[in-house]
C-alpha cells in the first residue's frame, strides 16, 4: 500500500452496545470500516465487522504436537539408544517418560501459540500501532473509517451514519500508517 | 626395530659402561633368584606369589637400615616392581600383648593396608579394629621426628654420649619393656646384662595374665599362660573372659570360635557359649547363655561350677552350697561340660589366681588339658607381672637404680600409682626410646626414639616353636632409630640390627628345621611367608596348591594337643574360701578394655577414636556404663545423643563422666573403660574421656580391677556424646531373623521371615514379581555378591575400621557424630531383644525398650547392592546406575547431591559429604585429610570425595578391577577368593564371603546355595530390591 | 456484553463507571508510594538482606550448616519448596480454572493471584537450587547432553520430572500473566503523563490499540492458555507428589498423594491469596473492586479444600492400617504419637479443624476472621510438608538408622530469605502494575456494578441475552 499519511474519519463513542448496534448500520450503508478500538473486548462484534474465527486454536495444537513428538523422541533417543544405562534394573524406555512428555506439550502449545499471536497481531516491544484515540484505553469506544477505501461515499455520509448510529464526537484525523 | 638404530636407556647402555653392566646384574640378583623358584611353582599359587614374591627384593629395598646395595630405586627397578601395582610383606604386630602375622600392601613405597596373613597358624588371617588402625601410627603427626635432650632436639651423637655415660654411672640401669617373646630382643637382653653390669630387665604389661600364670605356677610348677583351643570345644564357659573381644588373644581366639558356629546341611552342632559377667561384653554379647553377676561374685560362681562338675565326676570338691547365685545355671552348665568332658573350655577373666586356680582344676577335671588347653605351648605376648614393676618403684625410692630406659610402656600412665612414679622418676636418668610421646615419655629426660613396627626389623615368637618375622615396610619416616639398635650400642655392639637378627636366627632359628639346606634361602622364604612353624612343611609348593589359592593353613598345624600335665597340685581349700567370700556390698566399678581402645597405646589414633565401641555403639570417649534399673532410680536417660554428666566416687578417687544407659549390666556395677585420658598423646586423642588406671588395684600384689563401694551422683548436667546408634532393638521387625539350634536342627528355615505378597494368582515371593517384562540386568561375565553369616560374626568391628582404611572413609570428629553424620561405609548395626515380642503382643514402646539381661544380635550393614535399587531410579542425573557385574556404582563426578538416593535407601547406608573434609583444615583437623602425614595413608586408587557429593560402599571396586586386571595379564579366569572386599580381608572369623555369583563354584554361591531357602535370606526381602548381599540367620545354642 | 442473573451478588460496588475504573486502578501506579508501602517494602527487604546472608554461608560452606543428617536427608529445604509451589497454585488456578468456569468474580483477584503465583514459584525454585550438595552443578538436571554428549539427565527421576513441570509452570504462568497485562500497560501508557514513564509502558504494553482483531485472537489466546494452564497447575503438584509416592519411604509410598497433595496446593494457594489481597485491598483502596463477596467465595473454596485435606489425611491413615505393613504402620503411629507428634497434631488443627468455622456465614464474610484463618492454614500446611517429610524419614525401616532432625539458624534463616524475596518482589508489582484486571472489570462493570444510593445505573439498559455467550 502506498506511503504517506492518510485520512480517516473518527467516530466516538461512550458504550459498548451502541457500537455494537452502529457497526452494521454503517456496514449496512456500505461504508467499510477499517477498524473499531475498545477498552474491552466486545463480545459479539467480529461477525459484525464480519471477521473470520481466529485460527489461533489451530496453531496452538500444532505446537502441542510437535511439544510432544520432540520430548517422545528426546527421551526415547537419550534413554534408550544414545546411552542405554541399567537404572534400577527398569526397562530404559518406559511410561515414567509421560510426566515429561505432558510438560514438553505443554510449553510448545502455550508459547508457539502466544508467540503466533504477537506475529499475527504484531504486537512486541517497541511495535508502534496506530492509536486513533487515546480514550479508547479508557471508557471510549472508536470507529475508524479509513476514506479512501470508500471513494464512493462522501466523507459527509460518512460522518452522519457515525452520528445517526449513536457517536458522541465525529472528527477527521491524518494518520500515518 | 631397523638394524642401522640403536635403541638405549641411558648413556651408560649407550657406551657399554663396565658399572652398568656390573649393576644390571647385580642389582637383580634377589629378584632373579625368586623368579626362578617361582617358575618351577604351580599356577595356582602364581597369583599370590607374585605379590609376595616382592617380598624379597622390597625387604630389601624398604630397609634404609640394611647396607645401600639393597635399595633399588623405582628409576633402575626390576619389572615386577611396578609404582602403580601394589606390593606385599609379610610383617608382625605385637602391641598390648596382643600378637597378629600380618601382610602389609604398599603402593609407591607407601604402607596403606594391613592385612591378615593367612599362613600363619595362629591369626590365620584374621585382624582386629585395632591391627587395622596401627597403620596410621606410622604416619602420626605426633611422632617424635628427632632424638631430644631434655625437650630439646638432639643429635643421635649426642644421645649416644649421654647413655653412654648414663649406664657407666655404677648404679642400677634398668630395662622396662612389655613382653617382648622375640628371640632377637632376648638375645640383645643378654649382651646387654653381660656388658652393664648392673643390668636389669623389668617386663611390665599394663593389663597382666599373671593370676593365670600363678594359678598354673602353683597348679602344674609351670608359671605360664596356656594355650586354648576354642574350636575344639562344644561347651565353653567363660567366667567374666572376653576372649572374642580382649582377653589375651582375641584374634586367636575369635577364628577358633567361628570355627564352632559355622552351620549348613553337613554340620546341623555348634558350640554353647555361657558368659557369667558383670558388663555386657563382647564376648557376653556372643553368649548363648549369659548371666548377669558382681565381678566380686565371679569366684564364687567358679567354686559353685567346680563344686557341681566334681560331684558329677564324682570327686570331692570340699565346697558347700554356694549362696547368693543362679545355681540353675551352674547346674546347666556343669552337666553341659561334664557332657562334653575333654571338648570343653572353661576360662576366667579373673586376675585372682585362686579364681584361676579353681578355672584350672574345673578343666582339669573334665580333662580338657591336652584337648582344649596346652601347657606345653603356652602363649609368651603377655608374661608380665606385678613383681617387676614393684621392684622398679622401690629402687627408684631407695635410689639403688641410676637409669631407666623404658621402651614400649607408658607406667606413669598405665600403672595406678603412675604420678608416684611420674615423681620419682626424677631421681633418675630416664630415657624412652618409644616412637610416639606418651606420658612416660613426656618425663624423660633422654628420648631416643625408636622406630613405628612398620619401619623397625623384630622377630618373635609367640609361642614356642611359632616364629615371626617383622620387616620393615618403608624407610624410616624421621630421624628415628631401631630400638634394638640403640640398646646394643650401649652393649658395645654397632652393627645393623638386620644383621643381628639374621646372626641370631643363623644360630638359633634355622637349625630347627631340615626344609632349606642354606640359611639365605631359609630366610628369605621366611621373610617372604612371615613366619616359620617349626616342624610344619613349607607353605610353599603343594600346601598351597591343596589349598587351590585359599592360602589360609588346615587347622591341623595348630598343633597344640599337646599332653595333659602328669601332676595337678590343687587344694580344695582354695575354692571352699572362694565360694564362702561373700560378694561386696554395695556399688562396684570395674574397668575394662574397650575393642578400640585395650590399654590406650594407641590412644591418638582417630580411626580408633572414630571407631564407634561394638556394644555402646559410641565414639571417641569412655563413659559409665549404668544398669537400666539404676539409671531409671538415678534419673538418667539417653536421649539422641544426650545424655547427664554423673559423679563416681571410689576409693576416695572421684570422675565425673557421661553415663550410658547398659541394658545386660548388673545393676550393683559400673563399668568404665581403660584407654581414654592420656595427658600426652596428640592432636586427636587430647582430653578424650578420663583416665581410670588409678581405680586398679593390687589385691595381694595381683593386678584387680574391681572397685568396691562406689558411689554415682546424677550432676543432672547434660553432656553430648558421639553414638551412630540410638535405636537399639529391633523394634520387633523381621531385619534380623534367628532361631535357636534345637528350633534350628527340627527345621532349617527356622526363624526365617518369608514374606508373601499376594496376586491374582495367590501368594507369592517378593522377587518373582516384576511391573516390567524386559529383564535389564544381565550379568554376562561377573556377579559380585557377598554373604554374612550372623552366627560367626562376632561384632568385633575390624572390617570397620579395614573399610575406612581402604576407601578413604572421611573422619568427621565427635561434633559430626553427634550431627548423627559419620561416614562409615560399613557399621555393625547392634540390635538388642525386647522384654516382650510383638507375637507377644508388645506395644512400639515396650519393641523398643531392651530387656534386662537381652540377647544381642550384630548385623554388619553396607550398600546391598540392590540389582532394583530404589537409589539409582531417583538420581535425576544418572550419578549412580547398575554396572554389567551387578555393582551399584557411584559416579561422584556426576553427583550434584539432590540426597534423594540417600533418602530413598531403605538400608540408609549413603553418606553424604555435608562439608568439604579434604582441604578444610579449620573444621576438620583430626583426621587422614587435612594432615600432610597422615594423608600419606590414603588409598591411592580411591577418590577422595568432594563437597556436596553421595558415596557409598562400592563393594571395593579398585579391589574388583586390580584382581581381574591381574587375571587378564595371565589370560585366565580371576580364581575364587582372589578377589575380596577389605571387610571381609579383615574378618577374624570369616564371617563375610564374597565372590563371583556366576561362578557355582565359589564360596559365595556355595554359601548361599547350600543355605538356599534355609537360613540365607536377604534384609528387607518384602520390599523387592534385590540386594546382592544375603545373610544367614543367626541361630542360638541356648 | 454479558449478563449476569440479578440474583447473582454484585461484584463491584460504589456505582463505578468504566472510567472510574481507569482511574482507580491506575492512581496507585501513577501516584507516589505511599508511606504504607514504603514500611512494608522495607520490610521486607530487611528479610531478604538476613535470608542472603544464610543463604550465601549455606551455599559456601556446605549443606553441613543446616540440621540434616545422615537418616533425614531432606527437611526445612523440601518442605519450603514444597509448600511455595503449593502456594504458587491459586493463581493459575483461579485465573484458569474459574475463567473456564466463567467464574467472573475471579476478576479483581486474578492478576494479583498471578502475580502471587510466579514469585512462589520463583522462591520455590530457590529451594530446589539451595539444596543441593553442589549448586553451581544444577544445569545437569536439565536435559543437556554433558561434555561428552553422551550423558543426558534421568527421565525416570521425579526430581527431572519436577525440574519440567516446575520450568513450564513457571513459564506459562508468565505468558498468561503478561497477556493479561498489556491491555492495562496500553491504558497506563496512554495516561502517562511523563516521557520516560510513557516510553517505559509502551515497551512493555507491545503496542496494543485494543483494535477488535487483536480482541478477538486476544480472547482466543486466553481461553485456550486457560485451557492449558488447567491441567498444568493439576500437573505441577501431582509431579511433586510424586516425589514421594514414587519413593519406597513408609509415610511417601501413597497413592492418595496426587489428589491430596492438589487438594493441598488449593487449599494452601487460596490461603496465600486471601492474606494477600485483605492487605492489599486494604493498603490500595480497593475495597470496591474486592469486595465481601470475592472474601466469601475464597472463604468457601478454604473450607472445601481444607475438607478434602482433611479426608485424606484419614484415608492415608487408614490405608496404613488396612496394608497391614509393619513399616507403615509404624510410620503413621509415630507420626501421631512419636517424637514429632506436635508436628502432626499443629498439622491437624490448622488445616482440618480451623477451615471448618467458615461453615458459618457470618464468619466466612468476617474480614479479620478470614485474615487470621487464612495464615493459620498456611502453617498448618507448612507442617503438613514437615511431617510427611521429617517424620517419615527420621524413622523407615532399620531402627539401626533412626535419627532426630533439629533445625539450626540456617534452615531458618533460608526460609527467611524466600519470605524476603516474595514480599519485595510482591511490593513492586502491587507499586508499578494494575493490580486489578481493568480491562475484564471494565467488561463487567454494566453487568455487575451495584447502584450508589440515591443515583440511578448510567449505563444502556441490558440487551437480550442473545448477544451474550
Amino acid at each position: 500500500m502506498e506511503h504517506g499519511p492518510k485520512k480517516y474519519i473518527i467516530g466516538v463513542y461512550a458504550d459498548d452496545d451502541v457500537v455494537l448496534q452502529a457497526v452494521p448500520q454503517v456496514r449496512a450503508q456500505g461504508i467499510r470500516i477499517y477498524e473499531v478500538y475498545s477498552p474491552f473486548p466486545i463480545h459479539g462484534i467480529d461477525p459484525a465487522l464480519g471477521y473470520k474465527r481466529s485460527r489461533l486454536p489451530i496453531a496452538a495444537f500444532m505446537f502441542g504436537a510437535t511439544g510432544l513428538t520432540c520430548a517422545i523422541t528426546l527421551i526415547s533417543l537419550t534413554m534408550g539408544s544414545d546411552w542405554p544405562l541399567n537404572v534400577g534394573g527398569k526397562p530404559h524406555v518406559s511410561v515414567s517418560m509421560v510426566p515429561v512428555v505432558f510438560e514438553g506439550t505443554v510449553l510448545f502449545a502455550a508459547l508457539g501459540m502466544v508467540g503466533s499471536f504477537f506475529l499475527a497481531s504484531n504486537l512486541g516491544p517497541g511495535s508502534k500501532k496506530v492509536i486513533f484515540d487515546p480514550r479508547a484505553s479508557d471508557d471510549k469506544f472508536i470507529i475508524a473509517i479509513e476514506v479512501d477505501s470508500n471513494k464512493k461515499t462522501p466523507e459527509e455520509d460518512i460522518k452522519q451514519a457515525l452520528r445517526n448510529t449513536g457517536a458522541i464526537e465525529v472528527y477527521e484525523k491524518e494518520v500515518e500508517v | 626395530m631397523r638394524e642401522d638404530t640403536i635403541y638405549w636407556r641411558s648413556f651408560e647402555e649407550l657406551t657399554n659402561h663396565p658399572d652398568f653392566v656390573k649393576n644390571s646384574q647385580n642389582e637383580f640378583n634377589l629378584p632373579t633368584a625368586a623368579e626362578q623358584d617361582e617358575a618351577a611353582q604351580a599356577p595356582d599359587r602364581r597369583d599370590f606369589l607374585k605379590k609376595v614374591g616382592f617380598g624379597l627384593t622390597a625387604a630389601a629395598l624398604a630397609s634404609c637400615e640394611t647396607p645401600v646395595r639393597h635399595v633399588i630405586p623405582f628409576l633402575a627397578a626390576p619389572e615386577q616392581i611396578d609404582y602403580s601395582n601394589a606390593n606385599y610383606y609379610a610383617t608382625s604386630y605385637l602391641l598390648e600383648g596382643e600378637y597378629c602375622s600380618l601382610l602389609i600392601k604398599t603402593k609407591a613405597g607407601r604402607p596403606i593396608k594391613i592385612e591378615g596373613n593367612k599362613l600363619s597358624s595362629i591369626t590365620r588371617g584374621g585382624t582386629s579394629a585395632r591391627v587395622q588402625a596401627s597403620l596410621l601410627g606410622l604416619y602420626d603427626s605426633a611422632r617424635y621426628k628427632k632424638p631430644e635432650l631434655g625437650k630439646k632436639e638432639a643429635t643421635w651423637a649426642a644421645v649416644d654420649a649421654k647413655l653412654a655415660l648414663a649406664v657407666k654411672s655404677g648404679k642400677k640401669v634398668v630395662l622396662v619393656t612389655p613382653s617382648t617373646p622375640s628371640p632377637s630382643f632376648n638375645e640383645v637382653v643378654s649382651r646387654l646384662k653381660a656388658s652393664i653390669p648392673t643390668f636389669e630387665h623389668v617386663v611390665y604389661d599394663a593389663l597382666p595374665n599373671s593370676g593365670i600364670i600363678k594359678a598354673n605356677k602353683i597348679n602344674f610348677g609351670t608359671g605360664v599362660v596356656p594355650s586354648y583351643d576354642f574350636s575344639k570345644a562344644h561347651t565353653i564357659v567363660s567366667l567374666g573372659a572376653d576372649f572374642l573381644g580382649t582377653w589375651v588373644s582375641p584374634i586367636e581366639y575369635s577364628r577358633q570360635f567361628g570355627k564352632m558356629r559355622r552351620l549348613g546341611k553337613q554340620t546341623k552342632h555348634m558350640s554353647r557359649l555361657y558368659v557369667v559377667e558383670p558388663l555386657m561384653s563382647l564376648t557376653g554379647a556372643n553368649a548363648d547363655v549369659r548371666i548377669m553377676a558382681k565381678a566380686s561374685q565371679v569366684g564364687a560362681y567358679a567354686a559353685a561350677l567346680y563344686n557341681a562338675v566334681s560331684a558329677k565326676m564324682g570327686q570331692a570338691s570340699g565346697v558347700d552350697a554356694v549362696t547368693g547365685i543362679d545355681t540353675k545355671a551352674i547346674a546347666r552348665m556343669a552337666d553341659d561340660l561334664v557332657a562334653n568332658k575333654g571338648a570343653s573350655l572353661v576360662v576366667a577373666g579373673s586376675n585372682d589366681p585362686a579364681v584361676q586356680q579353681v578355672v584350672n582344676a574345673i578343666n582339669y577335671t573334665l580333662g580338657n588339658y591336652g584337648n582344649t588347653l596346652n601347657l606345653t605351648i603356652p602363649l609368651l605376648t603377655n608374661t608380665g607381672t606385678e613383681e617387676g614393676i614393684a621392684s622398679l618403684v622401690t629402687g627408684l625410692q631407695n635410689g639403688s637404680i641410676g637409669t631407666v630406659i623404658f621402651s614400649g610402656v607408658d607406667p606413669v600412665y598405665t600403672h595406678p600409682q603412675g604420678d608416684t612414679l611420674k615423681g620419682l622418676l626424677k631421681n633418675a636418668v630416664t630415657v624412652s626410646l618409644d616412637h610416639t610421646p606418651t606420658d612416660t615419655s613426656d618425663v624423660c629426660g633422654i628420648v631416643a626414639p625408636g622406630h613405628h613396627f612398620l619401619e623397625a626389623w623384630g622377630d618373635y615368637m609367640p609361642k614356642p616353636g611359632f616364629y615371626s618375622l617383622g620387616q620393615p615396610v618403608i624407610t624410616p619416616l624421621f630421624q628415628t632409630r631401631q630400638a634394638e639398635e640403640t640398646l646394643l650400642k650401649l652393649a658395645g655392639y654397632n652393627g645393623q640390627y638386620y644383621d643381628f637378627i639374621q646372626a641370631v636366627w643363623k644360630t638359633k632359628v634355622f637349625p630347627q628345621q631340615s626344609i632349606y639346606t642354606s640359611f639365605t634361602q631359609f630366610w628369605n622364604y621366611t621373610l617372604h611367608d612371615g613366619i616359620f612353624e617349626v616342624g610344619r612343611p613349607s607353605l610353599r609348593g603343594k600346601e598351597l596348591a591343596a589349598n587351590g589359592g585359599d592360602l589360609e593353613a588346615p587347622y591341623e598345624y595348630l598343633s597344640i594337643s599337646g599332653t595333659a600335665p602328669a601332676s595337678f597340685a590343687f587344694s580344695n581349700r582354695v575354692a571352699a574360701t572362694l565360694a564362702a567370700k561373700p560378694a561386696s556390698t554395695g556399688m562396684e566399678v570395674v574397668v575394662y578394655q574397650k575393642v578400640g581402645m585395650g590399654a590406650g597405646t594407641q590412644g591418638n589414633n582417630p580411626w580408633l577414636l572414630e571407631f564407634p565401641d561394638p556394644i555402646t555403639r559410641i565414639t571417641w570417649e569412655n563413659y559409665v556404663t549404668v544398669a537400666p534399673e539404676v539409671a531409671t532410680a538415678k534419673g538418667i536417660s539417653l536421649n539422641e545423643c544426650q545424655t547427664s554428666l554423673v559423679t563416681v566416687k571410689v576409693n576416695g578417687k572421684e570422675y565425673s563422666l557421661p553415663a550410658i544407659v547398659q541394658p545386660g549390666q548388673d545393676p550393683n556395677t559400673l563399668g568404665i573403660a581403660l584407654g581414654f585420658g592420656r595427658k600426652v598423646v596428640g592432636k586427636a586423642g587430647e582430653g578424650r574421656g578420663k583416665n581410670v588406671f588409678p581405680l586398679v588395684s593390687l589385691a595381694a600384689g595381683f593386678t584387680d580391677y574391681i572397685a568396691k563401694g562406689a558411689t554415682l551422683e546424677n550432676t543432672s548436667e547434660t553432656y553430648m556424646i558421639g553414638a551412630v546408634q540410638t535405636s537399639h532393638t529391633n523394634a520387633g521387625r523381621p531385619v534380623i531373623q534367628e532361631a535357636t539350634l534345637a528350633e534350628y536342627q527340627k527345621e532349617a528355615t527356622a526363624g526365617r521371615y518369608m514374606p508373601k505378597i499376594n496376586t491374582p494368582d495367590g501368594p507369592m515371593n517378593p522377587t518373582d514379581l516384576s511391573l516390567w517384562k524386559t529383564e535389564v540386568n544381565k550379568r554376562p561375565n561377573h556377579a559380585w555378591g557377598m554373604n554374612i553369616d550372623l552366627n560367626s560374626c562376632i561384632g568385633c568391628g575390624a572390617c570397620v575400621v579395614s573399610c575406612n582404611v581402604e576407601n578413604n572413609v572421611a573422619i568427621v570428629g565427635k561434633q559430626e557424630v553427634v550431627n548423627r553424620r559419620e561416614m562409615h561405609w560399613i557399621r555393625i548395626d547392634r540390635y538388642y531383644s525386647s522384654q516382650k515380642t510383638r507375637d507377644e503382643g508388645a506395644s512400639n514402646t515396650e519393641l523398643e525398650t531392651a530387656a534386662k539381661n537381652p540377647r544381642v544380635t550384630f548385623q554388619p550393614m553396607m550398600c546391598q547392592h540392590c540389582n532394583s535399587a530404589p537409589c539409582e531410579t531417583v538420581c535425576p542425573v544418572l550419578a549412580t546406575t547398575h554396572s554389567s557385574e551387578g555393582l551399584n556404582q557411584m559416579t561422584y563426578n556426576r553427583c550434584i547431591g539432590t540426597r534423594y538416593c540417600a533418602n530413598n535407601c531403605p538400608y540408609k547406608v549413603r553418606r553424604f559429604n555435608w562439608f568439604s573434609y579434604p582441604q578444610n583444615a579449620e573444621r576438620f583437623s583430626i583426621g587422614t585429610f587435612n594432615d600432610s602425614l597422615a594423608r600419606m595413608v590414603l588409598n591411592p586408587d580411591v577418590t577422595v570425595r568432594a563437597r556436596g557429593v553421595m558415596e557409598k560402599c562400592s563393594f571395593c571396586i579398585q579391589r574388583i578391577q586390580d584382581g581381574k586386571l591381574q587375571a587378564k595379564k595371565e589370560g585366565r579366569r580371576p580364581v575364587d577368593g582372589e578377589i575380596i572386599t577389605a571387610c571381609a580381608q579383615a574378618c577374624p572369623t570369616d564371617a563375610i564371603t564374597f565372590g563371583d555369583m556366576n561362578d557355582p563354584n565359589s564360596r559365595v554361591s556355595a554359601a548361599i546355595n547350600e543355605q538356599y531357602e534355609e537360613r540365607a535370606f536377604r534384609v528387607l526381602e518384602e520390599l523387592n530390591v534385590r540386594p546382592s548381599v544375603s545373610y544367614l540367620t543367626k541361630i542360638r545354642n541356648t | 456484553m454479558n449478563v449476569t442473573a440479578s440474583i447473582r451478588p454484585h461484584l463491584v460496588n460504589g456505582g463505578k463507571t468504566v472510567s472510574d475504573v481507569t482511574n482507580d486502578i491506575s492512581r496507585q501506579v501513577e501516584s507516589a508510594p505511599t508511606r504504607l508501602w514504603w514500611m512494608a517494602f522495607g520490610a521486607s527487604l530487611v528479610l531478604l538482606g538476613w535470608g542472603s546472608y544464610c543463604l550465601l554461608t549455606t551455599w559456601f560452606v556446605g549443606i553441613g550448616v543446616w540440621g540434616l543428617n545422615k537418616t533425614v536427608g531432606w527437611a526445612w529445604d523440601i518442605t519450603n519448596f514444597v509448600w511455595w509451589v503449593g502456594i504458587g497454585h491459586a493463581g493459575t488456578l483461579i485465573s484458569a480454572v474459574l475463567l473456564l468456569f466463567r467464574q467472573k468474580w475471579r476478576m479483581a483477584i486474578n492478576r494479583s493471584a498471578e502475580a502471587m503465583t510466579i514469585f512462589a514459584v520463583l522462591c520455590a525454585a530457590t529451594f530446589i537450587l539451595a539444596h543441593m550438595g553442589r549448586t553451581w552443578l544444577a544445569h545437569w538436571a536439565l536435559p543437556l547432553g554433558n561434555t561428552y554428549g553422551s550423558l543426558w539427565v534421568n527421565f525416570n527421576s521425579p526430581l527431572v520430572w519436577d525440574v519440567f513441570a516446575i520450568s513450564t509452570y513457571l513459564t506459562v504462568s508468565l505468558v498468561f500473566w503478561y497477556i493479561g497485562l498489556i491491555p492495562d500497560l496500553a491504558t497506563i501508557r496512554d495516561r502517562a503523563q511523563k516521557p520516560l514513564s510513557r516510553f517505559i509502558y509502551g515497551l512493555l504494553a507491545f503496542g496494543w490499540n485494543g483494535g477488535a482483531k487483536d480482541w478477538s485472537r486476544y480472547e482466543s489466546v486466553s481461553l485456550i492458555l486457560a485451557g492449558l494452564s488447567t491441567p498444568l497447575v493439576l500437573s505441577v503438584h501431582t509431579i511433586v507428589s510424586m516425589d514421594f509416592a514414587t519413593s519406597l519411604e513408609p509415610g511417601w509410598h501413597t497413592t492418595i498423594f496426587p489428589p491430596y497433595f492438589v487438594a493441598g496446593a488449593i487449599f494452601s494457594g487460596f490461603a496465600m491469596v486471601q492474606t494477600l489481597l485483605l492487605i492489599t485491598r486494604r493498603v490500595f483502596k480497593l475495597e470496591d473492586y474486592i469486595t465481601v463477596e470475592h472474601i466469601d467465595s475464597m472463604n468457601k473454596v478454604i473450607m472445601v479444600t481444607g475438607s478434602v485435606v482433611g479426608i485424606a489425611y484419614i484415608t492415608e491413615f487408614f490405608i496404613a492400617w488396612y496394608s497391614g505393613v509393619t513399616y507403615e504402620q509404624y510410620a503413621f503411629t509415630n507420626r501421631m504419637f512419636g517424637p514429632y507428634w506436635w508436628a502432626y497434631w499443629s498439622m491437624m488443627s490448622c488445616n482440618v479443624i480451623s477451615p471448618q468455622l467458615f461453615w458459618s456465614r457470618k464468619l466466612r464474610r468476617n474480614i479479620a476472621t478470614s485474615f487470621i484463618i487464612s495464615i493459620v492454614v498456611n502453617i498448618g500446611m507448612w507442617f503438613e510438608r514437615f511431617v510427611i517429610i521429617v517424620s517419615s524419614l527420621h524413622r523407615d525401616y532399620l531402627p539401626s538408622s533412626w535419627a532426630m532432625f533439629e533445625p539450626t539458624m540456617y534452615d531458618v534463616g533460608d526460609y527467611i530469605f524466600s519470605f524476603g524475596l516474595f514480599f519485595t518482589l510482591f511490593f513492586l508489582f502491587a507499586k508499578f502494575l494494575p493490580v486489578v484486571n481493568m480491562a475484564e472489570i471494565k467488561g463487567i462493570i454494566k453487568g455487575s456494578s451495584a447502584p450508589k444510593e440515591g443515583q440511578l445505573k448510567e449505563a444502556q439498559p441490558v440487551q437480550p441475552a442473545t448477544a451474550s455467550n
